[in-house]
Formats: structure tokens, C-alpha cells, sequence
């Protein structure tokens, strides 16, 4: 049963599949992640599934409708449906729902967060990235020659730019200034939280060079609606030449004011996982 | 008790300790709170499709918004994260929750048990003038010159605090009515429940009680366990907000002390999703009755229905950290709840298939609560399906916080608890009010709701899987919402049509009061207590306690000559 299943998943591996293109009146955004397929993969399954048992529903109670309305000389039979035969019918149809796609996506997702989600990429060649939310922007830190954050050398960009190489892991390290926000990047199929009083990291791979927008998923005041940052994806050259006028131009000064409660300094030490 | 004694207008009508009564203040309380809240959910479409345009007439474009900062009669971010939070805290709070557990449970469970009222009349009286209260204090928070509450239903923290930069008096009023609405509703549990367990008639077994009063049960059950959470949060919230301490504030690095946003998510979720079962398991009970009365048959797998809605109560206390997947949660705890909320769909795929089973082999008849629990089986379809992939953590991380969200919980919330509860007004109106609500407004009304309600509530999901994220002001901010921005105006017309056919129901409420067809005793030949005394019925109910003899669904028993049902009380003739 197990084998079943893990050659019935192999299908789902590696690529994008296409189970029901043009169901929806809409696309979601272009993926240019390396594992955003993976996601458009569980969901497009869950489609396909939810799709068939809705219209077995639906066409079960149209057929219901036409051969058992009330009309003269139709009696209603009286089945309690509460015989062995009833019962167990009705038990395994809810099995089979649940093998059929919960268990079925469980295993997707589970397989998913393993090899990418959760898999944090190790090595040198990665870039890393500490990312500040406030009402109502983005604030990005890179590390600097020294490669420590939180040190004299941390580069940071003008608010709401953010540049990251291509087909480079990237990991963000993210914790906002004042209310909680989301690091949502809709091309990349990617989301998550930033709680103050906590540090949440996140990886993610781009595969094409292009502007991408980073929106804030969680309400977070009244201009939520237009916190949008440019997530630009270039290649290694331009990144590091970017890196370099970064460098030439120094850092932002806008943090030097000690007004309401703004540090001179944000960043932290970069928090190694376990 | 009682049964016909002399009572002035106050003790009758105002200050009533008769169940009845109380349930009838709780429908008016729920229906005025319907209207209001639908109407800001029309606000809210014409700010989404008609971005900074002033508001048309007969959106009372006169008269609201005069003041506003950016116009007379335009709505702005500020006043449109205002609507929002309103509406879905009205709705919830103030709608569905008085409507179906207020109104319904207090009408129903004596009635359907076969007790003379609840046990606790006077704190069921005081219940009732509790939510009021909390109602006043709600909507004096619309007379604040900064306007109301604007941190999303859900509130968190630190946004809903005073370091959240939205004024704090309105977010005030909201923390201290739902904290008094809570209240309301545990003094509510605690009586539905001690009556149920105490106050059955001779032979109501728990399983001979109508479904209807299962639902209600369970609710109660889980009202009773979780509100107290709640009030929890809500009142560190209030402290936070007014005595300046720092419960769920925090700094901007981890090495900051202070309190813990995070714990408040816990706090509200660990009510928070027991409360989408607290609305709909009373929807579900009283779908699951009137599927059998109007298919004249009863109801399919009744015990296993029963079963599966307890074994449901039980896995909705375990599983509210799906609603937290992408706040950063370990890796264990994620995979734990994504497993438990995934077992939900065995219970309830059993019982659905035990609706389908219900209509197998009956004779159905269209009145119009039949073609509303009909239509419940269709919006609860959708939206149960479509909770897959709210459960499963990696869609959830790209679909979490998006319209597929919003999409999703106004099926299951809005759609199917609404039409739960218009079925339930259809069918139990004859004996609350001794007339019958008019049958072709009915009709209408269900075509007109069910139809644009569709259109809305689905694209709300279609674009949430393009990735329209939640609570936007203004979506043309984004280049990647582009694609979306007609769809918006479609589903605009269709809000419109869906809240103007809500006024024909609020209309033919109020003349069917008045001028509708007086009432037989047991117009649906519906087989459970209530039905078995006539309209009005008395201070007590019962003349005689009855003596329960059948399960709540005998129809079409073959030995029936004249008339296809048995009530509850009356034995199966030989």
C-alpha cells in the first residue's frame, strides 16, 4: 500500500504538472522560484480531487432531485440507514475521502518542507538577508565584507529595495520594528511572519532575473494597503556591482535619530539554527 | 410553573424569563445586526470596485463619510480598515451568534426536549439584556470622533495596542463589548447545557433528541469550554490597552524584553477555530432535521450523524495552530496540527454522505427551509473541500492571509451558517409568530441570495489563489493584482444584488408578522415536540409532560395510514 503510494506521489516530483489549466478564471502569479512548483503542485492535485467529489455531490442530489420529488402516487421509503451495511458503507466512503486526498497531500507536503521548506540550505554560497518591516516599509540589511550583521560594515539599501542574485539560495532573517507584518513575495509563492520579540527565518531560490513585488500579508495599519517593496533578482555580476555602489554610498542615515524610540542601529547577530 | 398567569408589558415582552420570548429578542437583536453588518459589507464592495469615489445615494452617500479626510462621502484606508473589522466582528458576534445560538437554542432546546423552559430562566433573562448591553457599548464606539475598532476581527496585538499607531479608544469599546458578548454567551452554554442534561422529558434519551438540539448542545459544550479563553485574552488586551501593561507588546529584537504578541494568536485561535464549529453545528443539526422532514423519511444514519458531530467537537479544540503556520512555528508542532485537522474530514465526509443518504429514497418536497438546507449541503460542500488546502501547510503558506481565506470562511461562516439559519427562520416561524413567512418572497429570496452569493464568495477565492492578499484598501497598488481588478467590479454587482434581496426578506419578516397566513399547529407535518403545541404557546409550554415514545424522526413508518408522521410522544399504532 505504501509502495502504492510513493510511486503514485513520484508523479507529482520535479516538475510542474498540469492537472486542470484554466479551471480557475485566473492564474496565480508567474513562479520564478526554484520550489514554488511544489506548492502550485499540492494545490492543482487538491483541485483536481476536490473538483471530482464536489460534482459526484452535486449530480447525486440533481439526480435525488429529479427521481425523488414529491409527486402524486411517490411514497418515501423508510430507511433508517442505520443497518451494518449502511454504516460501513459510509464509514469506508469517508476513508476513502481520506486516503484519496488528505493523506495524499499530508504526504506531498510533508516530502515538500523535508527536501525544501524546512531543508535549510548549508555552504558558502548563500546570501543572507536581514529584513526589518515597519509601518510601512521594508528595510533590508546585507552583512558587509566582514560577513557578520549587526556589525560597523552592514550594508543597507534604500527602504523597499532588496537584490539578491539568481539561482542562489537565499535565506532572510526577518523581525519588524513595531506590529507584526508579512513577508509575502507572490512569485515566489513564499509568506512569512514578522513578530516582534521574535526572530522567523525563511529560504527561497529565484530562477529568472526580473522585478518581483513583496507585499505585507498581515494588516498592520492604515497604509498596509501600499507597504510594497521591489524584490529585484539580477545576475551575480549586477549584484555585486550593486553591493559595491552600496558600499561606495555608505549606509542609510535615516536610523541616526534616537526620536520615538527608534534604535540608531538596527540588526542583529545573524541566529544560527540548530 | 405556571402556565397562564397575569403578566404586565414589562415582565412579558421587556424583562421576560420565558424562553420564547428571550429567543424572539435575540432574533430581532440578530436580524437588526445583520442588516447593519451587510450594510457595511456593501461599503466595503463599493470601496474595493469604486476606489476614493464618493459613495451613491442609496449607499446613504448623504449622509455618511462627511467628515472624511479625503472628502465628503468618500471612504478612506482608515474608515475602510474600520468597515472590516465591524463587519466581521458584527457578523459573527452579533448576527450569526444571537441568531442561531440566541435565538434558535432558547426557542428550540426546551421545546425540542419536551421542558416547561430553561433551567435557569432568570440568568437566561440576563443573558439576553448582557448582549444588549454589550450591542450599546459596540455601537457607541461609532460615535467616536476617531472612529471604530480597526484591527481586524482577529485584533492582534501589538496593532490593537496603543504602539500600534491606530487609535486606541475604539479598540477599547471593541475589547470591552465582546468581552460582555462572551459573557452573554457562557451564561447561555451553562443554561442550555444543565437544561439539556436535567430537564428532558421521561424517555427523551440523548438519542431521541432532535439533531437540531445535538447541535446546540455541542455548541454549548464548547462555548462553555472556550469562551473563558477568550475572555482571557481579551481582558490582557483591555489592560494592555488601558492600565499600561505589556502583555502582548514587544520589542523589535528578540533581545528586547517584554510580553508576547504571539501568545494573544494562541489565545484567540485556541477559541478562535472552536468558534467556526460553535456556529455551524447548530447550522448542521438543523440541517440534518430538515432534511428528513421535507424528504419525509428519517434521518439517514441518525446515531452515526450524531457521533461524528461529537467526534467533530472534540478534534476542534486540538487544531487551532493551523491558523498559525506561517508565524514561525516548529517544524513538530506544524506537522502535528496538520495531521489533526485533517482527520476532521473523516467525520465529516460520513456525514455528509449521511445527507445525500437522507434524500436517497425520500420524497422531497421543496418548501422553502428545504431548498435552504439544500443549498447549506452545497456552500458547506465547497467550503469544507476547500478547507484542504487552508490545512495543508505548504499550500497554506502561499494561500494564508489571501482572499482564498477570506473565500473559504464566508462558505463555511457566512454562507452556510447563514442559510442554516434562514432555514431554520422559514421553518419555525409558524410557531414563533403564528403565521407563515410568505412563500413566493421566500422563494426569491432563496434564488437571490443563493445565486449572487456564489458569485461573490467563489471569485473570492479565485483570487486569492492569484494572490490577492487580505485587507487591501486599494489593490491597484499592486502590479501583480492587476489581472484581478475586473473581476472585483463583477463581484461588486453581485454583493449588490445579494444585500438588496436581503431587504426583501427583512420586508417580508415584517409583513408576514403582520398580514401573513395564520399558522396551522404543524404546517411541515414535522415529527418533534414543538410541533404538538399550538401557537401561542403558554408561559411552560406543556400542559402535560410528554411522554417520548419515538425517535425525532418517524416519517413514512409503513403501519401510518392517514398521515405520513408520528410525533415524538405518540406511540406506533399496531
Amino acid at each position: 500500500m505504501n509502495n502504492i503510494l510513493c510511486n503514485f506521489i513520484q508523479i507529482f516530483r520535479k516538475k510542474k504538472i498540469s492537472l486542470l489549466n484554466g479551471i480557475w478564471f485566473l492564474d496565480p502569479p508567474k513562479d520564478v522560484s526554484l520550489d514554488g512548483y511544489r506548492i502550485d503542485n499540492v494545490i492543482q492535485y487538491t483541485d483536481l480531487v476536490i473538483t471530482i467529489y464536489f460534482s459526484i455531490v452535486v449530480l447525486l442530489m440533481l439526480y435525488f432531485i429529479l427521481k425523488y420529488r414529491n409527486r402524486p402516487g411517490h411514497k418515501a421509503v423508510y430507511e433508517k440507514g442505520e443497518s451494518k451495511k449502511h454504516i460501513g458503507f459510509t464509514l469506508c466512503m469517508g476513508m476513502l475521502v481520506f486516503l484519496s486526498i488528505d493523506v495524499v497531500i499530508e504526504s506531498m507536503s510533508f516530502r515538500d518542507l523535508k527536501e525544501a521548506f524546512w531543508n535549510f540550505p548549508k555552504g558558502d554560497n548563500i546570501v543572507k538577508v536581514e529584513v526589518m518591516p515597519q509601518q510601512y516599509a521594508w528595510n533590508f540589511r546585507y552583512a558587509g565584507a566582514d560577513g557578520l550583521f549587526d556589525t560597523e560594515d552592514d550594508l543597507i539599501p534604500a527602504q523597499n529595495q532588496m537584490h539578491i542574485p539568481v539561482n542562489t539560495p537565499v535565506v532572510i532573517q526577518i523581525a519588524p520594528l513595531d506590529v507584526i507584518h508579512s513577508f509575502y513575495i507572490p512569485n515566489f509563492r513564499v509568506k512569512v511572519d514578522a513578530t516582534p520579540g521574535m526572530v522567523n527565518t525563511m529560504w527561497f531560490q529565484a530562477t529568472e532575473t526580473g522585478e518581483f513585488e513583496i507585499a505585507c500579508a498581515e494588516l498592520c495599519g492604515n497604509s498596509h494597503y501600499r507597504m510594497k517593496g521591489i524584490l529585484t533578482v539580477e545576475s551575480q555580476e549586477d549584484y555585486h556591482n550593486w553591493l559595491n555602489t552600496l558600499e561606495e554610498e555608505g549606509p542609510e542615515d535615516e536610523w541616526d535619530d534616537e526620536d520615538d524610540g527608534v534604535p540608531s542601529r538596527w540588526g542583529w547577530a545573524w541566529k544560527e539554527s540548530e | 410553573m405556571s402556565n397562564s398567569h397575569e403578566q404586565s408589558f414589562w415582565s412579558k415582552y421587556i424583562f421576560s424569563l420565558d424562553h420564547k420570548t428571550i429567543g424572539k429578542q435575540f432574533l430581532w437583536l440578530g436580524i437588526f445586526f445583520l442588516l447593519f453588518g451587510g450594510f457595511q459589507a456593501m461599503l466595503i464592495r463599493w470601496s474595493l470596485s469604486n476606489n476614493m469615489e464618493p459613495l451613491p445615494w442609496w449607499l446613504l452617500g448623504d449622509f455618511l463619510y462627511q467628515s472624511s479626510p479625503v472628502g465628503a462621502g468618500i471612504i478612506g484606508p482608515d474608515a475602510y480598515n474600520q468597515l472590516f473589522t465591524m463587519h466581521g466582528t458584527i457578523m459573527i458576534f452579533w448576527a450569526i451568534t444571537p441568531i442561531l445560538i440566541g435565538a434558535f437554542g432558547n426557542f428550540c432546546i426546551p421545546l425540542q426536549i419536551g421542558a416547561p423552559d430553561m433551567v435557569f430562566p432568570k440568568l437566561n433573562m440576563i443573558s439576553f439584556w448582557t448582549m444588549f448591553l454589550a450591542s450599546v457599548v459596540l455601537l457607541f464606539s461609532y460615535l467616536l470622533p476617531e472612529g471604530t475598532a480597526a484591527g481586524g476581527w482577529t485584533s492582534y496585538p501589538p496593532l490593537s495596542t496603543p504602539v500600534g499607531g491606530i487609535p486606541g479608544q475604539g479598540q477599547t469599546l471593541w475589547t470591552l463589548s465582546l468581552t460582555l458578548a462572551g459573557t452573554s454567551t457562557l451564561m447561555g452554554a451553562i443554561n442550555y447545557i444543565t437544561t439539556i442534561v436535567r430537564l428532558r422529558a421521561p424517555g427523551m434519551g440523548y438519542f431521541k433528541m432532535p439533531l437540531t438540539t445535538w447541535g446546540l448542545f455541542l455548541t454549548s459544550i464548547l462555548n462553555a469550554l472556550f469562551v473563558p479563553i477568550i475572555a482571557a485574552g481579551l481582558i490582557i488586551l483591555l489592560l494592555d490597552n488601558v492600565a499600561g501593561t505589556q502583555f502582548l507588546v514587544a520589542g523589535s529584537k528578540a533581545t528586547i524584553p517584554g510580553g508576547d504578541p504571539l501568545l494573544y494568536q494562541h489565545v484567540f485561535w485556541i477559541f478562535g477555530h472552536p468558534e467556526v464549529y460553535i456556529l455551524i453545528l447548530p447550522a448542521w443539526g438543523i440541517v440534518s432535521d430538515l432534511l428528513s422532514v421535507f424528504s419525509r423519511k428519517p434521518a439517514f444514519g441518525y446515531k452515526v450523524t450524531a457521533i461524528c458531530m461529537c467526534t467533530i467537537t472534540a478534534l476542534s479544540g486540538i487544531v487551532w495552530g493551523h491558523h498559525m503556520y506561517t508565524t514561525g512555528m516548529s517544524p513538530l508542532l506544524g506537522k502535528t496540527f496538520m495531521f489533526l485537522t485533517l482527520l476532521i474530514s473523516i467525520p465529516s465526509s460520513i456525514f455528509f454522505l449521511n445527507w445525500l443518504g437522507t434524500l436517497w429514497k425520500g420524497a422531497l418536497k421543496f418548501d422553502v427551509p428545504m431548498l435552504f438546507a439544500m443549498s447549506v449541503m452545497w456552500v458547506f460542500g465547497l467550503g469544507g473541500l476547500t478547507g484542504l488546502y487552508n490545512a495543508t501547510i505548504t499550500s497554506d503558506i502561499y494561500l494564508h492571509d489571501t482572499y482564498f481565506v477570506v473565500g473559504h470562511f464566508h462558505y463555511t461562516m457566512a454562507a452556510s451558517v447563514l442559510f442554516g439559519g434562514f432555514a431554520a427562520i422559514y421553518f419555525w416561524f409558524p410557531k414563533m409568530f403564528g403565521r407563515d413567512l410568505d412563500p413566493t418572497m421566500g422563494k426569491i429570496h432563496f434564488w437571490g441570495s443563493f445565486i449572487p452569493l456564489n458569485l461573490v464568495f467563489f471569485n473570492m477565492m479565485v483570487m486569492g489563489y492569484a494572490g490577492h492578499h487580505r485587507r487591501i484598501f486599494d489593490p491597484s497598488e499592486f502590479e501583480f493584482l492587476k489581472p484581478v481588478l475586473g473581476l472585483n467590479d463583477f463581484m461588486t454587482t453581485s454583493a449588490f444584488i445579494l444585500g438588496a434581496v436581503q431587504v426583501l426578506f427583512a420586508f417580508n419578516f415584517v409583513w408576514s408578522l403582520v398580514k401573513g397566513k395564520l399558522a396551522e399547529r404543524n404546517p411541515w407535518g414535522a415529527a418533534t415536540l414543538e410541533w404538538t403545541v399550538d401557537y401561542p404557546i403558554p408561559h411552560g409550554n406543556f400542559s402535560a409532560t410528554p411522554q417520548v415514545v419515538n425517535g425525532p424522526h418517524e416519517y413514512s413508518h409503513p403501519s401510518l395510514k392517514d398521515k405520513d408522521w408520528l410525533a415524538q410522544s405518540e406511540p406506533i399504532p399496531s
